[in-house]
């Protein structure tokens, strides 16, 4: 069972790591077809995520309503909403408009999912004025030092700051291109190294947690 | 409580008042302050342009609706300039949430350039697998692929002749909201398949691709309305986002006002304070 649980497994990925990390490198039609496959699998297994994941969804929201906990009224929403979009989206054949016209699949889609998303979007600006206002205030150097690059990107990025102040435009782009970009590849860097050292890990089965836990 | 204490604890909803107020009167009264081309912007317009007619160019709208206002004009605005060179226009979506707003912005665009679905342009839909999608396409489009969004086999239409994998593109842009996006496209295509890529994406994830825009992983970027009003600028027709321009200055300014009072009234409970 060790075998089964554990040493397959481990086995399995190094093999398939140590392949697909090589294979970037030979050009060979059979290594490009063994590629295509893979990812062919990949979007078959996708596909079946999808599926999974409502499922668990539908499961989780399931047991919310049956115990009746706290805010089991969304949950009802949900349920309604999610069943009720996919039996219209199958009498619809998942398409938003037949020859032109739109299905009721189509309507839901454009007048409900649309201006939905869009309203919680906008909101954004809303609160993020109201944080600013009662957030953003020099209490520190390093504080003062990011209001003030926070307020000449600002007045950069839109045509009245440029016009108020003519050098903001180019001090803004210097700061994102030099500043930033030179700040954001540091980050950058670091976290590729990561994930460089965790795959290593992961192919010579150092990291083993993604094996889940469990009796052996 | 002082004024300055009473100022800083403001309901927030006068707050919310001035922003609604900024954004919806420069959308009543429009100003039209003129919009300075950047040179990542003008990058994309530039290779577009430097493209030959009968060019294969990909358009990944990798959006969902929340980001419409800043990535649907973008979108219209590079789809209404490809149009007009006569490329020929591969369209699709990583985002599944996005599938039927990239539709109906293909078909609107294409309807009003006079454009064929099937000759001129092909809007392929979205297909499950995330980023394998992309190296999917680059090792064949027509498995990753095998039908268009209206059903039709890939395979024979005129818009793809030629055209075997992401390899025979000439220029590629993802109008990215996220993940899977700009990013993607350059970690899993254009690094092994070796097309050209622009980019184009929210205000909110401009800065991130700096990077990548500095050391010619992208040849160009589109960043959030201020981008996509600087390329309608650039292809002569005006719409959304330089109409939008007017209210983002507004409400940048209205937001600048309020952290400079904001800080104002902080200083001054400070100074009574030490005093």
């Amino acid at each position: 069972m060790i075998f089964l649980r554990r040493r397959l497994p481990l086995l399995i990925t190094m093999i398939t790591g140590l392949v697909f990390a090589g294979q970037y490198y030979v050009p060979h039609p059979a290594s490009e077809q063994m590629l295509t496959s893979a990812t062919k699998w990949l979007q078959i297994i996708g596909g079946f995520a999808l599926v999974l994941g409502v499922t668990s969804l539908f499961h989780q929201h399931a047991a919310k309503i049956r115990r009746k906990e706290a805010g089991w009224g969304y949950s009802l929403v949900l349920y309604v909403g999610m069943l009720g979009t996919i039996a219209v989206g199958l009498l619809a054949n998942g398409k938003e408009s037949v020859d032109g016209a739109m299905t009721a699949f189509g309507w839901i889609y454009s007048f409900m999912m649309v201006p939905l998303q869009g309203t919680m979007f906008a909101i954004l600006a809303f609160f993020i004025a109201s944080a600013a206002y009662r957030s953003f205030r020099a209490r520190s150097r390093e504080a003062a030092v990011l209001l003030i690059a926070a307020v000449i990107v600002m007045m950069g990025r839109v045509p009245l700051g440029e016009y108020l102040l003519p050098l903001s435009g180019d001090v803004s782009s210097w700061i994102l291109n030099v500043l930033n970009a030179s700040v954001r590849r540091a980050i950058l860097i670091g976290v590729s190294l990561g994930a460089v050292a965790l795959s290593f890990k992961i192919i010579f089965g150092v990291e083993r947690s993604y094996l889940g836990g469990g009796k052996e | 409580m002082t004024f300055a204490e009473r100022m800083l604890k403001i309901d927030r909803r006068i707050i919310f008042l001035v922003i609604g107020f900024c954004t919806l009167l420069p959308l009543l009264y429009p100003v039209g302050l003129p919009i300075k081309i950047s040179p990542e912007v003008k990058s994309v317009y530039d290779y577009m342009e430097s493209l030959p007619e009968r060019s294969v160019f990909l358009l990944s709208i990798d959006f969902d609706p929340a980001s419409k206002p800043e990535l649907h004009p973008q979108a219209i605005a590079l789809l209404r300039h490809a149009f007009r060179k006569n490329l020929r226009v591969v369209a699709m979506t990583l985002w599944v949430s996005g599938t039927g707003m990239a539709d109906q912005l293909v078909t609107q665009v294409s309807r009003e350039m006079g454009k064929e679905n099937g000759k001129d342009y092909v809007f392929l839909g979205w297909s499950p697998g995330n980023t394998a999608v992309i190296i999917n396409m680059g090792q064949d489009l027509y498995q990753a692929f095998p039908s268009d969004y209206s059903g039709k086999s890939t395979k024979g239409l005129p818009v793809l002749e030629g055209v075997h994998s992401l390899k025979d593109v000439n220029y590629a842009v993802s109008l990215g909201a996220g993940n899977p996006g700009v990013e993607a496209w350059y970690v899993f295509g254009k690094d092994k398949y070796k097309f050209e890529l622009g980019g184009g994406c929210t205000g909110v994830i401009a800065p991130g691709l700096y990077p990548l825009l500095r050391s010619g992983q992208i040849n160009g970027l589109i960043g959030g309305l201020r981008g996509a009003a600087e390329y309608e600028s650039l292809i002569g027709q005006k719409g959304r986002a330089v109409a939008g321009m007017d209210a983002q200055s507004a409400t940048h300014l209205a937001i600048i006002v309020l952290v400079a009072i904001c800080n104002i009234f902080y200083f001054t409970i400070r100074r009574q304070s030490h005093s």
